[in-house]
């Protein structure tokens, strides 16, 4: 232990005396964090969709005495998707290219269908096979659910109109054709006048039996509003973001920030570290009954312990601050760092295990730097993958450290009760830290030849 | 090839401990013997760096190993150090186990440390009592001017001084010598050999791999020359002329023999 002992200080010194590296290698980090949360949060936010318009839809459409400003749907359509006017035969070929994932086509009498109000007009979603054709099947479901939603008032209110001329009675249209009706108002005077006319006890009851009918629809058409809106809406979301934090403060990305930051730093510490050893030509010297081979890689994998959780512990820190500087609320992990820190531990030591398995294979100082980029990148986008999608990609993820550390980070930061999560992540952890360690040290005599 | 010992001299009877291939055998060291290969070779996939040699080295004497770049004197150097393991054969030493220091032929020292630094870890890497003391003396030893200056920022001459420091540490009883005097200036080559000679004096051994033949005249006993990983001479140096080898002009053994006879 002396030995490793020694050996950490002097790689403490000499970290300490490279501040352009060791302010790179917290930046670098953060930096590609914050740039990775971003491009997965906006990343084919708007994909490239053609709009197909046979129909020459008008500027502004009016649907049940409401008027629709269109380019004002398509102005809503567009913050989702980049929509491209085309025709039918560019669309076509330009699907079969990939120039764009989808197109949404409007038949010829589609506007009229849509007045009509009897009959549902179609609008006609032609997309790509793979890729993101799930994604923009599933964002057009959202805008026609959205066109249908703005819709429904329109309709609605047509409908009541409808109701109303039932009740009150008056002159309607539908389908083109003017009518005259007498009403459920109309009905019950006429039954009031009958009543006072008739003495016949048979023809009273008939009268009396006819009124209670009126009157019950009456009751029922009063209702008619509510219960349009009702069977329209069956469960209305209502959007409240008050005192939420922003999503650049949001869990997710704060225990992704940690888990890559740890990955890139501790791996490429670690692979740059070892095969500096060779590079110094000390190795020969250290191995000769100074140290044990194993030893040195236990010493590699302490040292990027050690600058894992210094340097996590200050991300920690300053994502703890920002989010109470923001004031939305109060960060609720001041007390859990303890466990933070052993979380950090962990991660950095199966990370770091991992990037000495690395330097050993590379040999060469900036061939292991290079290895463990080259190497860590993928991985850290392969354990970003959704599980559910890609489901072999997230078997493979689980050999490697990154899930299982922004799993870790997730649950420590914010759950409300964490034990099993993180006992069960600091198991893989603990698990994939022998395994990478006892690779790297069947792999350490490369360095000697 | 196997070549039986090599006459460097011998003090006192010795009881084997191994590194290398065979490591742990019950094989013993001969009679004055420090330290010997027994069939040590080295391979690098197909290449043979060094094929199998058996070699002595003896108490108080000093060996000298020549030869041609890339002739495995440098292998051989650090199969010996046990800083290299073997691809077979084994390494035995005397028991007790001599104390060695190894100069490799490129300094071994972090250049990020000053040179005082690196003398401190590794004097107390090696379980050294008084680290200060034993760095200052050493310091004043190899005379190294700006011993706080980062080691990459010594020259040539300095770094190997260092080199040279790092390996006396441990006082070592076997001193083995990769090229030391490649980059050293006259009076530091002369003050190498005496240190040389002094461990040699106080009953050690010294084993030195070099191209510089007036070196080989001066100080070694007996001459290993290497070629191609193969022993092709084993002896005292004055019979090294009656051998005729393929590469004597690259070592200018021929003028030097030819200017002898006459």
């Amino acid at each position: 232990m002396t030995a490793v002992r020694l050996l950490l200080g002097k790689d403490l010194r000499v970290l300490g005396r490279s501040p352009a590296l060791l302010v790179a290698l917290l930046l670098y980090p953060v930096l590609i964090a914050l740039l990775v949360a971003l491009v997965a949060r906006f990343a084919g936010d708007k994909p490239r969709v053609g709009f197909v318009d046979n129909d020459d839809i008008p500027r502004e459409i009016t649907v049940g005495g409401q008027t629709f400003d269109v380019s004002e749907v398509i102005d809503e359509v567009e913050t989702e998707v980049d929509l491209i006017p085309l025709s039918e035969q560019d669309a076509e070929e330009r699907l079969r290219t990939g120039d764009v994932v989808a197109a949404i086509v409007v038949p010829r009498g589609f506007v009229s269908r849509l007045q009509s109000l009897v009959r549902q007009p179609t609008l006609i979603l032609r997309i790509t096979r793979g890729g993101l054709a799930g994604r923009v099947e599933r964002q057009t479901e959202a805008l026609v659910y959205n066109l249908n939603r703005n819709l429904q008032d329109a309709y609605i209110e047509a409908n009541l109109e409808y109701v109303d001329l039932l009740r009150q009675g008056g002159t309607g249209e539908f389908l083109g054709n003017e009518f005259d009706i007498v009403g459920l108002a109309g009905a019950e005077r006429l039954l009031a006048s009958l009543r006072d006319r008739r003495d016949d006890p048979a023809e009273q009851r008939e009268i009396a039996e006819l009124q209670a009918f009126v009157d019950e629809a009456e009751l029922a058409l009063t209702q008619s509003e509510e219960t349009l809106r009702a069977t329209a809406n069956p469960i209305v979301l209502q959007l409240d973001d008050e005192g939420r934090r922003q999503w650049f403060l949001s869990a997710q990305v704060q225990a992704y920030a940690l888990a890559l930051t740890l990955a890139l730093l501790s791996i490429l510490v670690a692979a740059a570290g070892i095969a500096s050893e060779r590079d110094e030509n000390v190795l020969g010297r250290l191995t000769r009954g100074l140290v044990r081979l194993g030893e040195l890689v236990a010493e590699k994998i302490a040292f990027v312990t050690v600058v894992g959780v210094a340097l996590g512990l200050a991300l920690v820190l300053v994502l703890g601050l920002a989010i109470e500087l923001s004031g939305s609320t109060a960060f609720a992990s001041w007390l859990r760092l303890p466990v933070v820190a052993v979380g950090l531990a962990f991660a950095a030591a199966a990370f770091g295990a991992f990037g000495v398995l690395l330097g050993v294979l590379a040999r060469e100082t900036r061939t292991a730097a290079l290895v463990a980029l080259l190497v860590a990148l993928p991985l850290v986008l392969l354990g970003s993958l959704p599980e559910v999608s890609v489901s072999p990609a997230a078997w493979v993820s689980r050999l490697f450290p990154f899930v299982h550390s922004v799993n870790l980070f997730e649950s420590t930061l914010y759950d409300v009760d964490p034990a099993a999560t993180v006992a069960r992540e600091l198991a893989w952890l603990l698990a994939l830290a022998i395994a990478f360690a006892f690779g790297a040290r069947l792999g350490i005599r490369r360095l000697l030849a | 090839m196997q070549l039986s010992s090599a006459d460097v001299s011998a003090v006192g009877p010795n009881h084997g401990d191994t590194h290398g291939g065979r490591r742990g055998e019950a094989e013993t060291v001969p009679e004055g013997v420090v330290l010997a290969a027994r069939g040590v070779a080295r391979r690098y996939g197909s290449h043979v760096a060094l094929a199998p040699t058996t070699l002595d080295v003896r108490t108080g004497g000093t060996l000298a190993l020549v030869g041609p770049n890339g002739a495995g004197k440098s292998t051989l150097l650090g199969i010996l150090a046990g800083a290299l393991a073997p691809s077979e054969g084994s390494v035995i030493v005397a028991d007790p186990p001599p104390r060695i220091g190894w100069v490799p032929q490129r300094p071994a020292q972090y250049g990020r440390l000053s040179a005082r630094e690196n003398l401190e870890l590794f004097a107390r890497l090696e379980g050294i009592d008084d680290v200060e003391a034993k760095v200052a003396s050493l310091l004043r030893l190899v005379d190294l001017a700006a011993p706080d200056r980062p080691a990459t920022e010594l020259s040539a001459g300095n770094q190997q001084r260092l080199n040279i420091a790092i390996a006396l540490l441990a006082e070592p009883e076997v001193l083995l010598l990769d090229e030391p005097t490649a980059s050293l200036d006259p009076g530091q080559r002369r003050r190498l050999w005496e240190l040389a000679s002094s461990v040699r004096e106080h009953g050690g051994a010294v084993v030195f791999a070099t191209q510089n033949i007036d070196e080989v005249e001066r100080f070694a006993d007996v001459v290993a020359v290497l070629q191609d990983g193969n022993v092709v001479f084993h002896g005292p140096f004055d019979r090294l002329g009656e051998k005729r080898l393929p590469f004597s002009a690259d070592l200018d053994l021929s003028a030097r023999f030819a200017r002898d006879t006459a």
